[in-house]
């Protein structure tokens, strides 16, 4: 196991260090990177007005747009060559300097920090209603299978597959929220309590077409182990047969639940950048999309960072946990 | 792969090999067998295939369709509900939403086309190559498909986007690329079941060069697999062109209409609460599109008895 981690881990940091260079040339290969930064400003020839060669056409602010032309190249290491420029890049980040928003000079680390816990909450939310729908369901559709609530069942989850995430959104606010005003249609965090109620509808939209593919995966796994002898043994015993689903037949029926979990979460990740559009959920994906927006690019790039690592991280532990529960997979 | 360069003994297992290959095992024949058995694909999958040929004319023909033109502002009044003039109704700028849904099957199903292509051709033929020199090169192109599959899908969109002019080719491109590592992946799994079978080691032994192996011996089958899960691929690449379109991230310009960016239009809470047409129309039309392509999708894929589902 320790050498089965060590290796893990080996590529884990590989992973990593691909990921964040992907990152960084998408800003340093795709256009000017100054450009980028800084947007117009980079066209400021600001040697030429500091020798008074060129007029100064801006009196008070192009002093101030110098400097900031300035600092984003000393931010950015611009003047370095592209591999040194992304080691030192590499090691402000993971020294937690993300850079700073040149549209409104704020550091990256705050706003993440600030935006991060609405988007995680919408995604525990979004697994804990996803897994509270689907468990249940795959288990009576797999303890009555091919019967006719399976059968509808069956029916019911692939049309689920096939709504997109923002339809299921927009139906989900109009429903609910506009026709019967059942929830909230906007986000509201004023306590904790309005913030949870005001996150149902968005993680019911990433958490229902997600229930769906658990379901049928649950329900594919629970039908193999009711073949097993040990669950003719236990309803041999007289067990209730409820009891024998939830206690004997779900729990070496997870595997393949578990294995999509963590690609889950990208989806996840992907889908609630989109909902926090509708409802207006002030966490990372509405942040990213302003920041696209005003071509706020720092912001862009330490988000993707942050995100894709997360992403990597999550996937790593999911990987071990999974080696654990089934030790099949360590020998591979 | 693994009888390359070696000494004679092995050329002559190999022959061996060969000529087993004359009489099929019986377990292949029941596989065969099998297969028949199951060849039917069932009325539903022609209802949906009629459904997508029929979106196909939409988009290519929209223009030369008796609609209103469906950028023109104002054809009726503001937010009307559906009527005989406008049967999906206006939206809020008046334009005509019946003729802006026909024009939207455009960008979305050549998004979703190009997309599929651009993953197939890359990804595929990345694929095979790996899955048939395997070694060093095996290792890189993994890791590379391995790196591109540790983003978010949408995360790695908005990083080739964001800097870039948003016309029709780039957004087909980006949703192109995020096809390639799951199809490559493909190809390369059943490339490796392939280069292992016999009449692969046949067509080396008889002195066939790598080149023609891979384009006459294995692309022909690995096609299948990878074809087979065209329909489904397309899909996910319309669900993410419209995915794109909310984040502000697809094709930009007012005459480039597309259901994704539709829909956006018609979500908010005004629109939505007084004018549900608006977006509700394009909400169906993917949805019914979708679900085509997946069901045809599913179908073909269960005949041709593909497992791996590798997006």
């Amino acid at each position: 196991m320790a050498r089965f981690i060590a290796r893990r881990v080996a590529v884990l940091v590989a992973v990593l260090f691909a990921v964040t260079f992907l990152a960084f040339s998408a800003m340093n290969f795709i256009g000017d990177p100054l450009v980028n930064v800084v947007g117009p400003l980079a066209e400021l020839d600001c040697e030429g007005i500091e020798a008074g060669l060129v007029a100064d056409t801006s009196v008070d602010s192009a002093s101030r747009d110098c400097d900031t032309v300035a600092e984003a190249r000393a931010t950015y290491h611009l003047d370095k060559p592209i591999p040194v420029r992304y080691v030192l890049w590499i090691t402000d980040v993971a020294t937690g300097d993300l850079g700073t928003s040149f549209k409104n000079d704020q550091p990256v680390s705050s706003i993440i920090r600030e935006k991060m816990p609405e988007t995680v909450i919408l995604l525990v939310m979004a697994q804990i209603v996803s897994l509270g729908i689907a468990i249940p369901w795959g288990v009576i559709a797999a303890y009555r299978a091919n019967r006719i609530f399976d059968r509808t069942s069956t029916v019911a989850s692939f049309g689920l597959l096939s709504v997109p995430n923002f339809a299921m959104g927009v139906i989900l606010l109009y429903l609910l929220s506009l026709r019967y005003q059942i929830f909230p249609s906007a986000y509201d965090g004023e306590d904790l309590r309005s913030l949870l109620f005001s996150m149902v509808l968005p993680a019911f939209t990433l958490g229902l077409p997600l229930a769906a593919s658990y379901q049928r995966l649950l329900r594919t796994d629970l039908i193999t182990t009711l073949q097993e002898d040990f669950v003719h043994m236990a309803r041999a015993k007289g067990l209730p047969p409820m009891r024998i689903m939830f206690r004997h037949a779900l729990r070496p029926s997870m595997f393949s639940v578990v294995t999509v979990f963590g690609v889950s979460t990208g989806t996840l990740i992907g889908g609630s950048l989109v909902v926090e559009q509708i409802y207006g959920i002030p966490g990372m994906g509405r942040e990213i999309v302003t920041a696209v927006a005003r071509d706020d690019f720092p912001v862009v790039l330490s988000m993707v960072v942050v995100i894709a690592s997360t992403f990597v991280i999550i996937n790593f532990f999911v990987d071990l946990v999974y080696s654990w529960l089934d030790p099949r997979v360590r020998a591979r | 792969m693994r009888q390359r360069g070696r000494p004679s003994r092995s050329r002559l297992l190999q022959l061996f090999r060969v000529l087993r290959l004359v009489r099929r095992t019986p377990v292949e024949a029941e596989e065969d067998l099998e297969v028949q058995v199951r060849r039917s694909l069932g009325f539903g999958f022609w209802v949906a295939v009629a459904w997508l040929i029929l979106m196909a004319f939409v988009a290519l023909f929209a223009s030369a369709l008796p609609i209103a033109d469906p950028t023109e502002v104002g054809v009726g009044g503001a937010r009307e509900s559906p009527s005989r003039e406008a049967f999906f109704g206006t939206d809020a700028l008046g334009r005509d939403v019946f003729s802006r849904t026909l024009h939207g099957a455009r960008i979305s199903l050549a998004v979703g086309g190009f997309a599929i292509v651009f993953g197939m051709v890359v990804g595929g033929g990345l694929g095979i190559i790996a899955g048939y020199f395997r070694g060093r090169l095996d290792q890189i192109v993994g890791f590379g498909f391995f790196v591109l599959l540790s983003f978010p899908a949408l995360v790695l969109a908005i990083l080739i986007t964001a800097t870039l002019e948003r016309s029709l080719l780039v957004v087909s491109l980006t949703i192109g690329i995020l096809a390639v590592a799951p199809v490559g992946l493909l190809a390369r799994a059943s490339t490796l079941v392939y280069a292992e079978r016999e009449f692969v080691s046949a067509a080396r032994v008889l002195g066939a060069r790598h080149g023609r192996i891979i384009v006459r011996e294995l692309l022909p089958n690995v096609v299948i697999p990878m074809g087979a899960l065209t329909l489904l691929g397309m899909a996910i690449a319309v669900v993410a062109e419209g995915s794109l379109a909310f984040l502000g991230l697809s094709v930009a310009g007012d005459d480039a209409i597309s259901w994704g960016k539709m829909i956006v239009d018609g979500a908010g809470l005004r629109d939505l609460q007084n004018a549900t047409h608006v977006a509700m129309f394009p909400v169906a039309m993917m949805f019914v599109t979708v679900l085509a392509l997946n069901f045809a999708g599913d179908r073909i894929r269960q005949y041709f008895d593909v497992r791996e589902l590798a997006f």
